[in-house]
């Protein structure tokens, strides 16, 4: 039974990290992520195959794959923010999270399509024994996130978190001040692109194996309801949310022994019908989720 | 070549309705919905569920299917949307999102993830110049094409429909000439529930019903829209058949499973050269 | 993350295991602790209309040879069944769970690719035997140091088997549409190189996406070249949308698809009537139904002497090997009785299709070859398995009619 709740805290800890990528990308930036899926894929299947295919040990492969994904979202950022606005800028995330997807399914000399990578190595793989490894991925997928969670809480507080929070609430203005607005949307879409990164390599040292179907679109509905119940712009909250959002499925979970008529098709449905209701409601009724924002102290409209 | 651009001319037809959608919701609610794909599959399942489980001719389940959509989507925005309208565009992004997550999985749970089909007779094909053709997309393109000209109708010469126009144009002006937008924004949802509708039910006949057969379209039909210019319901025509033909061409001379490429690279092109779309205003931000 | 999350609660939720050999406690055969087996099992899902015969066979073999005086003198099988969900990621957290929490050496169901390919390295990790019954040749590829092996035909074996019969039927043309999806690609391949291979003509081979908006271009391509039969390897959905608009497309030629596909329980005949599905052929592995052992297995089952059972007959043969490698190896322990896999189920020895009668056999220190309910338990070195074969049906006024049996 402990090493359930060993597993079950290290996929809250890679859920939270994601959760803490968008909530920097969509809280404090204020530019949605619709493509979340596939940029974690891009950093679950670019660290796997650095260590694959390049050779590379674990912890240059996470690092790469932050830098992979970073750079990706950076592009986007760059080239879609360029010429348009945030409406157009959702759908072309959209866009490029599917196309990520049908790449990892398509290029078989790459990506192994749809049978997937297996073999992923993890960290310290041959010096740990088995029956001991959870313990130390847990360990590891702790201080990760507490890491993560100290770099944004620096952030925040930087001068560039201010920059951050002005973009996000009038980009005009922000311009006016002779801020570059553009490069500051770049870099924080990228800078949230790397904990992505950081959040799939994660999930293939967990997981080991990797495959397309890991990643379908309710990690985008999961991810935004963490941050929605945390409190858009709140660190501490988007982790609560996160492992909030793992009790709502479980709770969920015990309706099959309450309604033993429902199949696992109708649990899974309820499940994100759920979700998806929750994330209205606290929309309109908690618009400000259950945490505040670091050091926001003037009431924004 | 031939075949395959009046396939691709079937395609752009279906995607036509829920393009117009997009674009007169976008027009009068300025933000992207993306809940339309998941309206279109909750739409196509009533109309299964009147024509196949309860026997209606399809057209009528059609139209039942239309007219409680447009209800419906009324009723949705009164619940969802009306209470975050002064929250921004992208509150209201997430909203939609949450909401097809909502309502595509309301059809998985009554209908499960398997394929189902209207009931109707499928025919063999005719021909004409050696190209097949078949009843249904007779039908789809006589319906895409009735609706498109009697929405045209309605926003040029229907005082609700230039309403909506001056609405979509300019709110704040339009709301010192006295237009009421609260009615407006009503029957946009009407009209777009209605467009939803017959969408779905095009693409159920097109294919088979299943949960994701509306999201499938999603980033297909914004392509659409944008292409034409988000706002203008004409560009959002000309945009779904650029888009359908050129879908369907691209499959000759590439691999066919990255179709979904297309449109993407369509967004991309238009944002670059042409960022208000083919026939859209320049957008002025306020 | 959606499924991590979900497939981790879900072992933790339904822990259902099943206890057997408890009511038939019998002190004569020994006080030894029970011997824990895991079966993760798709009992819900796309897959799940398999699952509870499978762990019914499960559940009754067990029960047999802890009737018959259990194995290591006289210590009980206990299974622990649980739902897979057809998932990768839940079959990896069941595995981990079989592992730690019941301390299991056998891991068996496995019935999907996904769930195979994700608990593999956990079980090679763990030196511990996984057995899938899943098709694809990925799956025991590589290094399994002897602890992966497959009660299924694998993938390129269905494409042989396909292959043949396309011969046969004197097919000079064909045309290919596969699904991207990992037991797919290999059937299609080896089929392609076969035609090829004997001088038929390979008009296209396209490979599409799942949960694509139409396939109209796809159908038009590989169609349009008007090959006398068209193969198609794919799932349920995808194979209506296509079988429809290749009605309407007015195309003749004639298709040939996985039972999967094609039958899904009269689901697909059901979908798109019975005209469009006229004289569509398809294929799936069986067991031998003439076998003795198949036979007894129905009797275990209390079953009808004309029921097909595709896969529960695989479960059974898993608990059985499992049982009988055991005893060979004078071993619960995966690193011993892995080795002796190979020497129960392939021979030399006695060829025997009674589990129990097999473990008296061992017991006494004779050799035997066990005959399995699926199969003839014969396995490659790299945990293969051999002497399985296909069945193949065509659809004739929405009835699926029998017509032969092969083997690769």
């Amino acid at each position: 039974m402990i090493s359930f709740l060993i597993l079950i805290g290290i996929v809250i800890c890679f859920s939270a990290i994601l959760a803490l990528a968008l909530n920097f990308q969509w809280g404090l930036g204020g530019m949605v992520n619709f493509g979340l899926t596939g940029f974690y894929a891009l950093g679950a299947y670019a660290a796997a195959l650095l260590m694959l295919k390049a050779g590379a040990n674990t912890f240059v492969a996470a690092v790469g794959a932050m830098a992979v994904v970073a750079a990706v979202c950076g592009l986007v950022a760059f080239v879609t923010l360029r010429v348009t606005e945030e409406d157009y800028f959702a759908i072309v995330t959209l866009g490029v999270g599917e196309m990520l997807r049908l790449v990892a399914l398509n290029e078989d000399w790459l990506t192994k399509g749809a049978l997937g990578l297996t073999g992923v190595p993890r960290p310290f793989g041959a010096a740990i024994a088995p029956e001991y490894y959870q313990y130390f991925l847990l360990a590891l997928a702790l201080a990760l996130l507490l890491a993560t969670l100290w770099f944004l809480d620096r952030l925040a507080r930087s001068p560039f978190g201010r920059l951050v929070r002005a973009v996000r609430e009038d980009d005009v203005v922000a311009a006016t001040l002779g801020k570059n607005v553009l490069w500051a949307r770049v870099r924080i879409f990228a800078i949230g692109g790397g904990i992505i990164g950081l959040a799939g390599s994660l999930h293939g040292f967990y997981y080991q194996y990797i495959d397309p179907t890991q990643f379908s679109n309710i990690v985008l509905a999961y991810a935004f309801m963490a941050v929605i119940a945390g409190g858009r712009g709140a660190h501490r909250g988007a982790i609560l949310g996160a492992a909030a959002v793992m009790l709502l499925l479980e709770g969920s979970r015990f309706l099959k022994d309450v309604i033993p008529a429902l199949d696992s098709d109708q649990l899974a449905a309820i499940r994100i019908i759920i979700i998806g209701a929750g994330l209205i409601l606290l929309l309109i009724y908690r618009p400000r989720g259950f945490f505040r924002e670091y050091r926001l102290r003037v009431d924004f409209k | 070549m031939l075949q395959t651009a009046f396939n691709g001319v079937v395609t752009g037809v279906i995607m036509a309705l829920p393009a117009l959608a997009v674009t007169l919701l976008f027009g009068v609610l300025k933000f992207p919905n993306f809940a339309v794909g998941a309206m279109m599959t909750v739409a196509a399942y009533l109309a299964f569920a009147l024509n196949a489980q309860l026997g209606w001719p399809l057209a009528a389940a059609a139209v039942a299917a239309a007219l409680a959509m447009g209800a419906l989507c009324v009723g949705i925005d009164h619940l969802t949307f009306r209470p975050l309208r002064e929250r921004g565009a992208i509150t209201l992004m997430v909203a939609s999102l949450g909401l097809g997550f909502i309502l595509e999985n309301v059809a998985r749970f009554a209908y499960g993830n398997s394929a189902r089909s209207f009931a109707i007779e499928l025919a063999r094909p005719f021909r004409v110049a050696d190209v097949r053709m078949n009843y249904e997309q007779m039908i789809t393109i006589a319906v895409s094409s009735a609706a498109m000209i009697a929405m045209y109708v309605l926003l040029t010469r229907l005082p609700m429909g230039r309403a909506m126009r001056a609405v979509a144009d300019n709110p704040s002006l339009a709301l010192v000439r006295g237009i009421e937008s609260p009615r407006v924004i009503r029957w946009t949802w009407f009209l777009a529930g209605i467009l939803l509708a017959l969408g779905g039910v095009l693409i159920g006949m097109d294919r088979a019903l299943e949960p994701p057969m509306g999201s499938n379209y999603l980033i297909s039909v914004f392509a659409a829209a944008i292409f034409g210019g988000l706002g203008s319901p004409l560009g959002a025509f000309v945009g779904a058949l650029v888009i359908g033909l050129v879908s369907e061409l691209s499959t000759l001379v590439m691999a066919p499973n990255y179709r979904i490429g297309v449109p993407l690279v369509a967004i991309a092109v238009i944002l670059v050269f042409r960022p208000q779309g083919l026939f859209g205003q320049p957008y002025i931000r306020k | 993350m959606d499924r991590k999350r979900r497939r981790i609660i879900q072992s933790l939720g339904a822990t259902t295991a099943a206890t057997l050999g408890a009511p038939y406690l019998n002190l004569a055969h020994g006080q030894g602790a029970p011997i824990p087996i895991g079966v993760a099992l798709p009992l819900t899902g796309n897959a799940g209309a398999y699952g509870p015969d499978m762990a019914e066979a499960a559940k009754r073999t067990a029960e047999k040879i802890n009737s018959g005086g259990g194995i290591l003198g006289g210590r009980k099988l206990e299974l622990h069944i649980e739902d897979s969900e057809s998932s990768a990621a839940v079959a990896a957290n069941l595995s981990h769970k079989f592992i730690n929490v019941h301390k299991a050496q056998s891991l068996l169901g496995y019935w999907g690719t996904p769930e195979g390919m994700s608990s593999r390295p956990i079980a090679v990790q763990n030196k511990v035997v996984l057995m899938v019954s899943s098709a694809a040749n990925a799956i025991t590829e590589g290094d399994t140091q002897g602890y992966v092996w497959r009660f299924q035909m694998k993938a390129t074996d269905w494409g042989t088997v396909i292959s043949r019969a396309a011969l046969k039927l004197g097919f000079k043309s064909v045309g290919i549409l596969g699904l991207q999806n990992a037991f797919v690609l290999p059937i299609q391949r080896v089929f392609e190189e076969q035609m090829k291979a004997n001088g038929r003509k390979v008009l296209d081979s396209l490979i599409y996406n799942p949960e694509q908006p139409s396939y109209r271009a796809e159908v038009e391509r590989v169609f349009g070249k008007k090959p006398e039969a068209v193969y198609c390897f794919g799932l349920l959905p995808d194979f209506v949308s296509i079988m429809k608009e290749v009605y309407r497309g007015g195309f003749d030629s004639k298709v040939v698809a996985l039972s999967i596909m094609a039958d899904a329980e009269g689901k697909f005949v059901q979908a798109v009537g019975n005209k469009v599905a006229e004289g569509i052929r398809h294929f799936q592995p069986m067991p031998d139904v003439a076998a003795p052992g198949y036979k007894k297995f129905l009797k275990l089952m209390g079953a009808p002497a004309d029921r097909v059972f595709l896969f529960p007959p695989n479960t059974h043969d898993q608990i059985a090997i499992t049982a009988l490698a055991m005893e060979k190896a004078k071993s619960p322990m995966a690193a011993d009785w892995s080795k002796q896999i190979i020497a129960v189920g392939n021979g030399p020895g006695q060829e025997v299709d009674d589990v129990v009668e097999a473990l008296k056999l061992v017991r006494a220190g004779k050799p035997v070859n066990f005959q399995g309910a699926g199969s003839t338990c014969d396995f490659t070195p790299n945990g293969d398995q051999l002497g399985r074969g296909m069945g193949q049906w065509i659809i004739r006024n929405g009835k699926s009619e029998f017509v032969e049996y092969a083997k690769p």
